[in-house]
């Protein structure tokens, strides 16, 4: 067994969360897949996506879930965000119909997972439609930055704004998750002896760096 | 490692899973066939004598374990004192097959006994207790409990393990201690608490790998997948809807559920599927068969991937369909269907099961998680569905409900009119086209059987009849024609014959005078 110099791999899950036709499907191909319309896109699905990347040196495995946004799913939102990391949560900058939505979202998430999510707020934008107010645009950021979430503008045709979106969502749920690792203690064992029920068997004089590890029982 | 199992094309008749006392509940192979209501009733007795096999498991485990133990001893010890370069060898010859083991088992009783204690610490006088009373016994195999599959498990446990060397002797360890106390005290536990102590142990052991023996975590998922196959395909009868939850109302008010929804069509969901196409309705059938094999797999990963080839069908039947890669917005309405069609036998047990005892990182954030949360918001959009989740109004929604209206079968049925949609009154569905034939073929077959009946029935008058008039023709002959003169021409031809038989007569003798 390959043993590494322990550098822990992350993994997230990410939901996606908007209403139909604001461009979620579009935005996620694009970042995946780096397709927009493509008539010829071998990609079976849209649904759960993945990306890999590298962060200062970290490997952050990134899993992005689609969220079926009919009305009548409403409900089932809570089932999907369940143990999610971020989300991204996608309106049409000319539909503030669509912004509403996105702030109903944002509470429900917050109530459910507080801050232990990451939220990123993307207006997508239309070129040929931008009859948005300068207005709007202040509302929307002063909204973002009061609900702790980042607002950016993004463009799937164009590939605008999104590499960006996603890297900083990734950074800051690694943050997120180094500090919950912090609160827990140094290293992981030491929050696995914290569980209860549990006997870990260990006879080796060596064993068990943090200790207090066999005293359960 | 990932060896998955090939996909059997198998086709489950609904009625063979349902309970043997004809109660409705579904039954288990496990349970002989009876749902464990049944089975409870039925075998109260046997919860006693299980719990003395499962000390006999512990028994055997604890011996395996103690066995495996020495021989990964022997292995190290050897490959310490060979040279560095021959490792390779070495480490091969350390998968010795289980049969050498048995040999071995006698020398290690003596040991045995205190360090079962000492796994035991918690009830160490009642395990103590039991084991004085089954030593004396020659333990029966886990064969009982769960078969060959367990024991073939078992073996490639052992195989991989072996390969890993120091950490997969500790992974051997934790796992046989952690099944050793379990089998003691499940029979006490909740399904919560029972989850509880598997996760626990998951999480436990995942982070002894990486921060004790400085494991990768791509290792630690591929050791984990390893021990959670081990451990539940030994856990998953006596945990699988269990008695102490209400799972298995749940499995039946669903299946219910879904049967009064039988109505339901690919319009009312909205699903982007077109069924005229061929290759779609294939894979609508595939998806179905997937999600009913479900049931019939015992580890959560095996389970799941039942799930995720069903989803992959409906991709690609949603992919033909509308020519560009589904989104969740199509998949979700897509599964509902799906498991509407499907029925799948036991289904809030399957998901309950899975929710408690999978590995949870690829419940997280896997792709077999992303398959499985659909489909509980499927199971969960199916518990709640109203007429507004079909775009219908209520009066509708009752109509159809209470079985006034129909979407399906008024075609083939002459005197039900009212239909409340004439636009969907064909079946839709290629399953539900496929049984309507075969009602038709059936019908046509009883109209033809009856027509056979009454011919035979003619036929076997007309055979009464012409036997009669036979006898009554014979009789009239044998009145018109009296009896003599045939039998003088009979007892002719007899006088002929014996004389025929008789010593030739007696000829002329010449005396010589
Ligand atoms: N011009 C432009 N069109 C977009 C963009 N993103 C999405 N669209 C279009 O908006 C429509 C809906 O997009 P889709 O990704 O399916 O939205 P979803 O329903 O939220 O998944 C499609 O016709 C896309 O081509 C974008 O960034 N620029
Ligand atoms: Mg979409
Ligand atoms: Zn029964």
């Amino acid at each position: 067994m390959a043993a590494t110099g322990g550098g822990k791999t992350y993994s997230f899950k990410v939901v996606l969360l908007g209403e139909g036709c604001v461009g979620k499907t579009s935005l996620v191909l694009r970042y995946c897949e780096n397709k927009f319309n493509d008539k010829h896109i071998t990609t079976l699905q849209a649904s759960f996506l993945t990306k890999k990347l590298n962060i200062t040196g970290r490997r952050v495995n990134l899993a992005i879930w689609d969220t079926a946004g009919q009305e009548r799913f409403h409900a089932l939102g809570p089932i999907y965000y369940r143990d999610s990391n971020g989300a991204v949560l996608v309106y049409d900058i000319t539909d503030m119909d669509s912004f509403q939505k996105v702030k109903n979202w944002v509470k429900e998430l917050r109530k459910m997972l507080g801050n232990d999510i990451c939220l990123c707020i993307v207006g997508k934008i239309l070129l040929l439609q931008t009859r948005f107010s300068g207005g709007a645009i202040v509302v929307v950021y002063s909204y973002a930055e009061s609900v702790g979430a980042k607002h950016y503008h993004t463009s799937a045709k164009l590939n605008k704004g999104i590499e960006e979106m996603f890297l900083d969502l990734c950074k800051r749920m690694m943050e997120t998750a180094q500090a919950e690792e912090r609160l827990k203690g140094n290293g992981a064992s030491q929050s696995a002896s914290s569980r209860r029920g549990v006997q870990i068997v260990d006879d080796e004089p060596q064993a068990t760096p943090t200790g207090g590890c066999c005293s359960s029982g | 490692m990932s060896r998955r199992t090939e996909r059997r094309g198998i086709h489950v008749d609904q009625s063979d899973l349902l309970c043997k006392k004809g109660c409705g509940y579904y039954g288990n192979a496990a349970w002989q066939g009876l749902c464990s209501k049944c089975w409870r009733e039925e075998y109260q007795q046997v919860r006693q004598k299980q719990i003395q096999d499962d000390w006999a498991l512990a028994e055997k485990l604890q011996r395996e374990e103690e066995a495996a133990y020495a021989s990964i001893q022997g292995a190290q010890s050897q490959s310490h004192s060979a040279a560095a370069t021959s490792q390779q060898p070495q480490a091969h010859a350390s998968l010795t097959p289980f049969s050498k083991f048995e040999e071995k088992k006698t020398n290690e009783k003596t040991r045995k006994v205190t360090t079962v204690k000492k796994f035991f610490s918690p009830s160490s006088r009642t395990a103590a207790k039991k084991e004085s009373q089954e030593g004396k016994t020659p333990s029966p195999s886990i064969g009982r409990d769960a078969g060959f599959d367990t024991d073939q498990v078992s073996k490639d446990f052992m195989d991989f393990l072996k390969n890993l060397q120091k950490p997969g002797r500790d992974i051997h360890k934790q796992c046989r201690a952690f099944l050793i106390s379990l089998s003691n005290k499940k029979h006490d536990l909740g399904a919560d608490e029972l989850s509880e102590c598997v996760q626990d142990f998951y999480q436990n052991l995942a982070d002894r790998l990486i921060g004790h023996f400085k494991v990768s975590s791509e290792s630690v998922e591929q050791v984990m997948d390893q021990v959670e196959k081990y451990i539940m395909t030994r856990l998953y009868k006596s945990v699988f809807c269990p008695e102490t939850t209400d799972d298995e109302k749940k499995d039946l008010a669903t299946q219910n559920r879904i049967r009064a929804l039988h109505w339901v069509t690919i319009q009312m969901l909205c699903v982007s599927f077109d069924e005229e196409i061929p290759e779609v309705s294939e894979n609508v059938v595939k998806a179905i068969t997937d999600i009913i094999e479900m049931d019939s797999k015992r580890v959560p990963r095996d389970k799941l991937g039942c799930i995720t080839r069903c989803s992959k069908h409906i991709f690609s039947a949603i992919r033909i369909t509308k020519k560009e890669p589904a989104s969740a917005d199509d998949f979700l309405p897509a599964l509902i269907y799906i498991v509407l069609k499907a029925n799948p036998p036991r289904l809030q047990s399957n998901i309950q099961y899975i929710t408690r005892f999978c590995i949870p990182s690829r419940l997280m954030t896997g792709e077999d998680g992303y398959y499985f949360t659909n489909l509980c918001c499927a199971a969960a959009f199916i518990e709640k569905l109203d007429a507004q989740s079909l775009n219908l109004s209520p009066e509708e929604f009752e109509r159809y409900m209470s079985g006034q209206a129909s979407s399906r079968f008024s075609s083939s049925n002459g005197d039900v009119t009212d239909s409340a949609s004439g636009s969907d009154a064909m079946p839709s569905n290629p399953v539900l086209v496929q049984l309507n034939r075969n009602l038709d073929m059936l019908s046509d077959l009883s109209t033809r059987q009856e027509a056979l009946n009454e011919a035979a029935a003619k036929l076997q008058a007309d055979l009464l009849s012409w036997t009669e008039n036979v006898k009554r023709e014979v009789n009239d002959i044998l009145e018109r024609y009296p009896l003599q003169v045939p039998s003088r021409t009979v007892s002719a031809i007899d006088t002929n014959n014996i004389e025929n038989n008789l010593p030739p007569p007696l000829t002329p003798e010449v005396f010589a005078g």
